[in-house]
């Protein structure tokens, strides 16, 4: 009966409870489309991650991975990936695995006589990235070819600020220089198959890709850096992960499976920040929809101060009456997070059709489409948040009513 | 739920149902105190029919508040059934305004977002008694007191007569040994007034409620067997008269 009187008391003053409805919805849909953009920003960063070269894992010798700093860049290691065909059969064998692919990380030179630049180098398997589900944004000419270059025909990917800074374009011929795994210096003359960005401003100065083949050329080695691997899904990483680490275990080199996350450490650095700045806004809303609905509660309770004595005169106890504005906090919290939740879905579908552009990110080259990604489970999450705030909310008026005298009460006017 | 020796019936005793024993009550707001009852002695049987008369101040509120076990006295004791309320601890206070008590107000006191069928259920609700019962008790109850058809219209579309109805149809619903009612009277017109308080003559008669008016009108005074008269918190005449 208790939960009809809350329910019927949200009616007494029905602006007053609008009102009080409208902090709620408002509060739970700034923390729902704040929750949306920053899934969204994560998502896209990790697929950036993922697509843009890294993968979801790699498999490198435990010694390389072991010496490599920051453990994204081998290119100062000589491959020591050895009988890496073998290995990528074995690795794509296994379950959740989408495909795997060889890559031979160098530094050099790039220079087309004038001009002249270092260059961080990565030797892949176009046929094999492709395969691997990740993206090369190719801003002018065309991708490296499938099949392995013959000598004297190899080609090469040359980063946006790159190309820029050796004036080359598309048909233009450079010179790669990098050295041997013996230590010898090494220069392939290379055909600028295209122009393309990894999404970042400071990389796409450095950054070249060329065939598996011509890297190997260039260092004189048939073995790899590591071979990297696409997983099917990425909420599977651990799991696959842990499986690889015993597929491999058998092969002669010691091997490491590293996950994406800590070859990419900003990753979670960005995380944490994103993290950051949604707690700390999520707690201004929930600070604001907390004093904005204590104060609703406690002015209803000043208005009714005659009918709790009433109340407890006829034998309810003083628990009662605290559960009816713990009640009351409920049902608002239950109608403000339905009206929150509908106006999340609203404006979410509206940005999400709309694809509206930002600006690019510092340090990004493109810009991005805002965009939400809300889960059907936060809406529950958020409502659960919401009642608990709102039962927060309750004590100060629960403690008004737990403290009245019953003739005072009586008596009030 | 609160559940003490008050929650069950009433045993039947051969002494007084009601007992205030050397009450006194005083009021401090700062520095200043009002000695709002002084030294009051008053016995009450079942089934008696006993108005409280005085003029505004005289103590009669405060003698009806702590005879319901609302207020606690300074000093003396209020006995219900030979049993000590005066200083009982809370929970046993509540389960005597409960199950043993029913209570009307001046200003009927009617839960406004509630009809008159809910008010009147509330506190059977309370008692923990299943639906189907409650729901014939209420129905029974308003109609005991002629609002059998406007048992869903809610206070607000009431008359005076027929809310202070719904209080009293409130207080009684549970079947109390005894129904303390405060100016019962006092927000209606003589003619309302006068119905309510046949009704109350009629349900003591009929019933053998015990009830204690507080009240100003003397026509409910002139209607009573007993009247208890105060004047500055203190009785001043017991007068008993034949009905």
């Amino acid at each position: 009966m208790l939960v009809l009187v809350a329910l019927r008391n949200l009616s007494r003053n029905r602006r007053r409870t609008a009102l009080s409805v409208l902090v709620i919805a408002f509060g739970t849909a700034g923390v729902l489309l704040t929750l949306g953009f920053v899934r969204y920003s994560f998502a896209g960063l990790s697929g950036a991650i993922i697509q843009g070269g890294l993968g979801h894992l790699e498999i490198a010798p435990r010694a390389d991975t072991e010496q490599a700093a920051g453990l994204m860049d081998r290119s100062g290691i000589p491959p020591g990936l050895d009988d890496w065909r073998t290995l990528r059969d074995v690795v794509e064998g296994r379950a959740g695995v989408l495909a795997a692919g060889a890559a031979i990380q160098f530094a050099g030179v790039a220079t087309n006589g004038d001009r002249s630049g270092a260059v961080l180098g990565v030797g892949i398997e176009p046929d094999r990235v492709r395969r691997m589900g990740m993206t090369v944004k190719v801003r002018s000419g065309n991708r490296l070819p499938d099949t392995p270059p013959a000598a004297g025909d190899d080609r090469v990917l040359l980063g946006l600020g790159l190309a820029r800074t050796l004036d080359a374009a598309p048909g233009d011929v450079i010179v790669l220089m990098g050295a041997t795994a013996d230590g010898t210096l090494n220069a392939l003359d290379l055909t600028v198959a295209g122009v393309f960005t990894s999404g970042f401003q400071d990389l796409d100065a450095r950054l070249v890709q060329v065939h598996v083949a011509t890297a190997g050329r260039l260092l004189a080695t048939d073995k790899a850096s590591s071979l990297i691997v696409t997983l099917n899904d990425t909420n599977t990483t651990a799991q696959v992960a842990a499986d690889l680490e015993q597929a491999v275990s058998g092969f002669p080199v010691p091997l490491s499976v590293v996950d994406w996350e800590t070859r990419a450490p900003f990753y979670r650095q960005v995380r944490g920040l994103y993290v950051g700045v949604f707690l700390f806004l999520g707690s201004i809303i929930g600070v604001l929809v907390l004093l904005s609905i204590s104060n609703t509660l406690l002015m209803s309770v000043l208005e009714r101060v005659r009918e709790f004595g009433t109340l407890l005169a006829i034998g309810t106890s003083r628990a009662q009456l605290a559960g009816l504005m713990v009640l009351e906090a409920l049902w608002l919290a239950v109608l403000g997070s339905l009206v929150g939740g509908v106006i999340t879905l609203a404006l979410s579908v509206v940005i999400n059709t709309l694809q509206i552009e930002m600006p690019p990110p510092p340090a990004a080259v493109d810009p991005i489409t805002l965009s939400l990604l809300i889960r059907p489970s936060d809406f529950l999450w958020m409502a659960l948040f919401m009642a608990t705030l709102l039962v927060l909310a309750a004590v100060p008026p629960m403690l008004r009513v737990l403290r009245l005298q019953v003739v005072e009460a009586l008596g009030h006017v | 739920m609160i559940s003490s020796p008050l929650s069950a019936p009433a045993p039947v005793v051969n002494g007084p149902l009601l007992e205030a024993v050397s009450l006194s009550r005083v009021y401090r707001r700062g520095h200043e105190s009002v000695e709002a009852l002084r030294d009051v002695t008053l016995s009450i049987g079942a089934g008696e029919f006993v108005v409280l008369a005085g003029p505004s101040g005289s103590g009669k509120s405060t003698l009806l508040n702590l005879m319901g076990g609302l207020d606690r006295p300074d000093t003396g004791d209020v006995r219900f059934a030979g049993r000590s309320i005066g200083h009982a601890p809370e929970g046993e206070r509540i389960a005597l305004r409960r199950h043993q008590l029913g209570f009307i107000f001046q200003a009927f006191n009617l839960v406004p977002v509630l009809s008159a069928f809910e008010n009147v259920e509330y506190g059977l609700w309370l008692a923990g008694m299943p639906r189907a019962e409650r729901r014939e008790r209420v129905e029974r109850a308003l109609e005991s007191v002629g609002l059998g058809g406007r048992m869903s219209h809610r206070p607000d579309h009431l008359s005076g007569g027929e809310r202070q109805r719904v209080a009293l149809a409130r207080a009684l619903v549970h079947a109390p040994r005894a129904v303390l009612a405060d100016e019962p009277t006092a927000s209606l017109d003589s003619g309302t007034g006068a119905a309510i308080v046949s009704l109350l003559v009629e349900l003591n008669r009929t019933q053998g409620t015990t009830f204690l008016v507080a009240t100003h009108d003397a026509a409910i005074a002139d209607r009573a067997p007993r009247v208890v008269r105060l004047a500055d918190g203190r009785i001043i005449a017991d007068e008993r008269r034949r009905a």
